[in-house]
C-alpha cells in the first residue's frame, strides 16, 4: 500500500489547499501542548526525592529517586539508611524499568471479548467502578458475603483484603505468599516457639551459621547480606545443606550434598547425637521448652548411620557438624529458611528447624534467633466485625472440625477452588484479583481455569497485564510503589551488636503516577460506596491512612519528608530471653489433629528410572518471573542453563553449551529449550535451574524464549498434610537433545 | 503497451484507471459516493490559504485521527473529512477497506477502541505499537528521549498541560509540529522531524502496519508517514510501505 503522489509534489500542489480547510474543522481541543516559558537547557531542575521503599521483592529497602523533569533518572539507597544503606540490589536498582515498562497497565479496561481471549477497552474510572461495584453487590444480594472469593498480593493488597473480609464479610480469601511460600515456615514456629520466626537470626554475630538449601548470595536481600557477610568477615564457621554447589556452598566450611527431601533426617540424627552425648543446652531445656522426655524418644531411632543411609551423606560427616554446632553453640544461627514449600513433608522439617534451635539455647543469645526490638507503629484498616464461621469452609461443619489447623489466615485455596468449582457447599460467583497472579503462583492453571469459568463476574487490580488479567470482565490500573504511599517500614540497625537504634519510614511516592493509575485507597472505597459500604471506610485517602499511622508513633508523612524519609530513635537491646518463651519439642496439640508430635521425617517419592529431581531456585537478578522482560535485569542474566553433574552428562555425551529441552515423568515437554552447564557441584540424581525464565509467549519482547520455565515442567504437586500448602519439588525430568529423550543415569 | 511512458501516456492512464476504479466502485460500492466525488473533482473546496497553514492544519488533523476513538468526534464529519484527504491522495483502496470495516461493525466506535486499546495501550501481555518515541529509543517510557523532546518544546517556548499524556506521544508530537509550522519556524520543524520524530517513527510505523487488524490505523500511520517522511533532492520517497 502507498500513495501515490510524493510529500513534496503534494505540499506544492493546490491539492493540499483544497483537502486542509475541512480538516480543521473536525479537529477538537488541543492535546496538552501550550505555550510556555522559554526554558533554558540544563539539569537546574534535577532533585532528589526521598521516601522511597523498594517492593522489586519484600525486603523493603528505604530508596531516594533521583529526578529530573518529572522523570526518575536512577534509584538510590537512602543514605539516612541504617538498613540497607546506601546499598540497593541489582533488582532495585531495574525498578525505573518497571515504573516505565510500556507494558504496565494504564488506564481502566473492560473485556468486551472473553474471559480468557480478552478485547480490552479503555474506559472511564465511572464506568469501571460502577461496574465493579454493580456485580459485586448483586452477588453479595443474591449468594451472600460469601459469593466472593479474594486473591490478595502484596502491600497495597491489605486495605482491600480488609475490606472484604471484614466489612464485607467473606472468609474465602487466599494468598500465594502463604500457601506456596512461607506459610509453612510461620505456622511449624507458631506450633513450636509461639512465633513466626522471620529471617532473625543474627548472622552478624553468630559463630556458626547452620543453612538448609538457603542460597545466600543467589538470593539477596540487602541487610540480610550484609549480616551474612559480617559474620562471614569475623570468622563465623558456615554449614550448607544443598544437593547443589550453591555461592553459599562455596563459602561454607561443611558442604553437606544432601540428597533432596531428606533434609528432616539429617536434623533429626543432628539432635538424637545431640542429646544422647549430653550436648544440648540443659538449662534452656529446664527452663524454656516442653517434651523433651518424649522428643528424645520420639527421635532416639535416627542414629548418624541411619541418616547417613536416608541422606546419601557420610555418617561422619553428620557428627563433624553436630560437634561444630555443639562447641559453638548457644551462639549458632540456625536459619528458618523462606520459600520452604518443597517437598510435601515440609512442616517437619521446619519443625525440626525450630527443635535444633532450641536444644542448642540459640533463642535471643548473640549469633542465634533473635527478633530485634523495633518501633511501635499502629495500623489503621478496615474494623474488624463479629466472627462468623458459618461459611468457612475450613471449618468441617458435622463435627466443627478445622480441616488445615496449622494454617495461616484466610482459607486455603483448594477449599475455595473446589467450593467455587463444584457450587458445593454454596455457591462463589464473583473473584477479586488483587495483586497476585493466581495462573503462575498457584499450581494447577487448568483448575483455576475453571474458577474463573464458573464466575458471573471478575475483577483484577495489577500494575502489569500478568495472564490472570486476561480472565478478568473490569482489569483496574495500580499505581506502582515508585508512584504512591502506603508502606511503613520500620526495623533496627543491621548489625545487633552495634549502637542500639529504631527506624520508621513510610512509603513515599518518588514521582506522580502516570495515565490514570489510582491507589488501593481511591479503588476500594469507590466500591464499598458502590455496594452500599461507605458508613463503614475508615480513611479517605491514601495520604491519610498513612497520616493516621504515623501518628501512633507521632509522626507524620510531613515530618518524616522533613526527615529525608526515615526517623531515626534510640532503640533497645535484643538480647535476653523473654521468661515466658517457650520451645514445644514436643506437641501435643499436633498429636490431637492426628499429626506427629516431635518433627519426624517423611520420604519422599524416589526418582523414576531415567529420570532425575527438578531442582530450582532464586536468580539473584530477578523476583520470580515478575522481572523477566526487564531488560536491564535480563542483559544481566539473560537466560538460565541447567546444572547436570559432571559424570552424567559424560555418560549422555552432553558438553557444556549444549542445548536441551526437557520431559518430566508425566510427559510434559517444556516449550523452550535452554544450554547445558556441566558441573560436579550438582548431585547425579537432580538437575537445577533458576526460576523465572522461559516465557514461551512470543510477545514478550524480552523473555521469550530466554530459558526454561520451570514452573512449566512442576505438574505433580504434593500436600502438605499439616497446612495444606503445596510441595514443587517432587517432579522429575528427562533431558531432551536434538529431539532424542536421554534417560538419566541411575 | 511499453512500460515506458511521456506524460500524455500518464496522464491518459491515470484518468482510464481512475474510471476503471469508478466502475468498481459504484458496483461494489454503492454507497460510495464521497470517495468517488473526491476523484471526480478534486477541487470542489479550493481556497486561498497559506501553504504553512494547510500543513499546519494536516498536523493538527493527523494527531486528532491518533486519539482515543470516541463517538463525540469520529463522527460521519470526521469520516468525510477523511475521505476526502485520501481522495486527493488518490487513495481510493484505502478509504474503501476503511469503509467496509467500518460499515460491517455492530459497533464501529467500540471496535475501533478495542483496537486502539490493543494497539497502543495494552495487549495481554504486550502492547503491540505503543506510540510514544522513548519506547523505541531507549526501550522504555519516559527514557532520556522523552526528555530530549520536552526539552526541545521548551527551547520552542512550549510546554505540557498537567494532564497531558507523556511528551513524546505521537498526538502531543504532531501537535507540536502544527504549532511550529503555524509560527513559521520551518527551520524547527524540520529539525524536529529528523532528530526526535522520524528515528523513532520509523520503527513504529511497520509495529502498527504489521499489527493492525483494523485498517483505519494502518491507512492513518502511512497518512503520518507521508507527511512527515524526508524525500531525496528529486522529491522521490523511498517505498518503505
Amino acid at each position: 500500500m502507498a500513495f501515490n503522489l510524493t510529500r513534496r509534489k503534494f505540499l506544492q500542489t493546490a491539492s493540499l489547499a483544497a483537502a486542509s480547510v475541512p480538516l480543521s474543522k473536525v479537529v477538537s481541543a488541543s492535546t496538552g501542548v501550550t505555550k510556555a516559558p522559554l526554558d533554558t537547557k540544563g539539569t537546574a531542575g534535577d532533585k532528589t526525592v526521598v521516601g522511597g521503599i523498594c517492593e522489586m521483592c519484600f525486603w523493603r529497602c528505604q530508596l531516594v529517586g533521583k529526578v529530573r523533569d518529572g522523570r526518575l533518572i536512577k534509584l538510590e539507597g537512602n543514605p539516612k539508611s541504617i538498613d540497607n544503606g546506601t546499598a540497593i540490589c541489582a533488582r532495585g536498582n531495574a525498578g525505573v524499568q518497571l515504573l516505565y515498562d510500556v507494558d504496565r497497565l494504564k488506564y481502566p479496561m473492560k473485556n468486551v471479548g472473553k474471559r480468557g481471549a480478552p478485547k480490552w477497552k479503555k474506559i472511564s474510572w465511572k464506568e469501571a467502578l460502577d461496574e465493579c461495584g454493580a456485580k459485586l453487590k448483586s452477588t453479595v444480594d443474591e449468594y451472600g458475603p460469601q459469593g466472593i472469593c479474594v486473591f490478595p498480593h502484596g502491600a497495597s493488597a491489605k486495605y482491600p483484603m480488609h475490606y472484604f473480609e471484614r466489612a464485607v464479610g467473606t472468609h474465602n480469601v487466599s494468598e500465594a505468599s502463604f500457601f506456596q511460600c512461607r506459610g509453612i515456615r510461620d505456622t511449624a514456629y507458631l506450633a513450636t516457639t509461639g512465633k513466626p520466626p522471620g529471617e532473625k537470626i543474627d548472622m552478624a554475630n553468630t559463630k556458626v551459621m547452620f543453612f538448609i538449601g538457603d542460597h545466600l548470595g543467589e538470593n539477596i536481600h540487602v541487610s540480610h547480606i550484609k549480616q551474612y557477610i559480617q559474620g562471614l568477615q569475623n570468622g563465623a564457621k558456615l554449614i550448607v545443606a544443598d544437593p547443589r554447589f550453591s555461592a553459599a556452598a562455596a563459602k561454607a566450611n561443611i558442604w553437606v550434598q544432601i540428597k533432596p527431601g531428606t533434609d528432616t533426617a539429617y536434623m533429626l540424627a543432628i539432635m538424637n547425637y545431640l542429646v544422647k552425648n549430653n550436648k544440648y543446652d540443659k538449662a534452656f531445656i529446664e527452663d524454656h521448652t516442653e517434651g523433651f522426655e518424649e522428643f528424645a524418644e520420639a527421635i532416639k531411632e535416627w542414629t548418624l548411620e541411619k541418616a547417613a543411609k536416608v541422606c546419601d551423606i557420610p555418617a561422619e560427616q553428620i557428627k563433624e557438624v553436630a560437634e561444630m554446632l555443639a562447641a559453638n553453640a548457644p551462639h549458632v544461627a540456625i536459619h528458618p529458611g523462606r520459600h520452604v514449600s518443597w517437598y510435601g513433608n515440609d512442616f517437619q522439617r521446619q519443625r525440626a528447624l525450630a527443635c535444633l534451635t532450641g536444644i542448642l539455647g540459640a533463642y535471643y543469645v548473640k549469633g542465634g534467633w533473635v527478633p530485634a526490638k523495633g518501633p511501635k507503629v499502629g495500623g489503621v484498616s478496615w474494623a474488624k466485625g463479629e466472627a462468623d464461621h458459618t461459611y468457612d469452609l475450613n471449618i468441617n461443619h458435622h463435627d466443627g472440625t478445622k480441616y488445615y489447623t496449622n494454617k495461616p489466615p484466610g482459607t486455603p485455596t483448594e477449599l475455595i477452588r473446589d467450593c467455587a468449582i463444584s457450587g458445593k457447599p454454596y455457591p462463589i460467583k464473583s473473584c477479586v484479583v488483587w495483586g497476585q497472579n493466581p495462573l503462575q503462583t498457584i499450581p494447577g492453571q487448568q483448575k483455576m481455569k475453571d474458577l474463573f469459568k464458573a464466575m458471573d463476574f471478575v475483577m483484577c487490580v495489577d500494575v502489569m497485564p500478568t495472564d490472570v488479567t486476561a480472565w478478568a470482565d473490569i482489569l483496574l490500573p495500580e499505581s506502582s510503589y515508585l508512584e504512591r504511599y502506603d508502606f511503613i517500614k520500620k526495623g533496627t540497625q543491621w548489625d545487633l551488636s552495634k549502637e542500639h537504634q529504631q527506624y520508621i519510614a513510610a512509603r513515599m511516592p518518588l514521582v506522580e503516577p502516570m495515565f490514570e493509575r489510582k491507589d488501593q485507597i481511591y479503588i476500594t472505597n469507590e466500591i464499598a460506596k458502590r455496594m452500599g459500604n461507605e458508613s463503614k471506610i475508615p480513611v479517605q485517602t491514601i495520604e491519610e491512612l498513612v497520616d493516621k499511622s504515623l501518628a501512633t508513633a507521632n509522626l507524620s508523612i510531613e515530618k518524616l519528608r522533613a526527615e529525608d524519609g526515615i526517623h531515626i530513635q534510640p532503640g533497645k537491646d535484643p538480647y535476653g530471653i523473654p521468661e515466658d518463651f517457650t520451645v514445644v519439642l514436643y506437641n501435643e496439640d499436633l498429636v490431637d489433629d492426628g499429626h506427629p508430635g516431635a518433627p519426624t521425617y517423611k520420604a519422599v517419592p524416589d526418582n523414576p528410572k531415567g529420570f532425575a529431581r527438578l531442582l530450582y531456585g532464586r536468580a539473584p537478578v530477578h523476583t520470580f518471573n515478575r522481572s523477566q522482560n526487564n531488560v536491564w535485569l535480563h542483559n544481566a542474566m539473560p537466560d538460565n542453563p541447567v546444572w547436570i553433574n559432571n559424570e552424567v552428562a559424560a555418560k549422555l555425551g552432553l558438553i557444556d553449551g549444549d542445548t536441551v529441552g526437557f520431559v518430566n515423568s508425566e510427559g510434559v515437554k517444556s516449550a523452550t529449550t535452554t544450554t547445558v552447564k556441566v558441573t560436579a557441584g550438582i548431585r547425579k540424581d537432580c538437575v537445577y535451574m533458576y526460576h523465572g525464565y522461559g516465557s514461551a509467549n512470543p510477545a514478550l519482547s524480552i523473555g521469550h524464549g530466554a530459558g526454561v520455565d520451570d514452573q512449566s515442567l512442576i505438574t505433580k504437586l504434593a500436600v502438605d498434610p499439616e497446612t495444606g500448602c503445596n510441595g514443587m519439588r517432587n517432579n522429575f525430568v528427562k533431558l531432551i537433545k536434538d529431539g532424542k529423550v536421554l534417560d538419566i543415569p541411575a | 503497451m511499453s512500460i515506458w511512458l511521456d506524460y500524455n501516456d500518464v496522464v491518459a492512464y491515470k484518468a482510464y484507471f481512475i474510471k476503471i476504479q469508478i466502475l468498481f466502485l459504484q458496483f461494489y460500492f454503492p454507497y460510495n459516493d464521497q470517495i468517488i466525488s473526491r476523484l471526480t473533482h478534486p477541487l470542489d473546496n479550493m481556497s486561498h490559504t497559506e501553504p504553512s497553514e494547510d500543513i499546519s492544519r494536516v498536523y493538527r488533523f493527523l494527531s486528532q485521527c491518533m486519539q482515543y476513538p470516541d463517538a463525540e468526534w469520529m463522527n460521519q464529519e470526521f469520516f468525510k473529512v477523511f475521505y476526502n484527504l485520501l481522495g486527493t491522495l488518490e487513495a481510493v483502496e484505502e478509504g474503501v477497506a476503511i469503509k467496509k470495516a467500518l460499515d460491517s461493525a455492530k459497533d464501529y466506535i467500540e471496535d475501533l477502541q478495542v483496537e486502539y486499546t490493543r494497539l497502543f495501550i495494552n495487549g495481554i501481555p504486550h502492547v503491540i505499537a505503543p506510540p510514544y518515541g522513548s519506547v523505541y529509543m531507549d526501550k522504555a517510557l519516559q527514557g532520556a528521549f522523552a526528555g530530549n523532546t520536552l526539552a526541545f518544546y521548551r527551547e520552542k517556548g512550549f510546554g505540557m498541560d498537567e494532564n497531558a499524556d507523556l511528551p513524546d506521544h505521537l498526538i502531543h508530537e504532531l501537535e507540536f509540529l502544527s504549532l511550529l509550522v503555524e509560527e513559521k519556524d520551518f527551520a524547527g520543524e524540520e529539525e524536529f522531524l529528523n532528530k526526535l520524530f522520524r528515528p523513532w517513527y520509523e520503527k513504529f510505523h511497520p509495529k502498527v502496519t504489521e499489527g493492525a487488524h483494523h485498517p483505519y490505523y494502518r491507512v492513518v500511520v502511512q497518512l503520518i508517514d507521508f507527511f512527515t517522511k524526508e524525500e531525496d533532492k528529486d522529491g522521490f520517497q523511498p517505498n518503505e510501505a
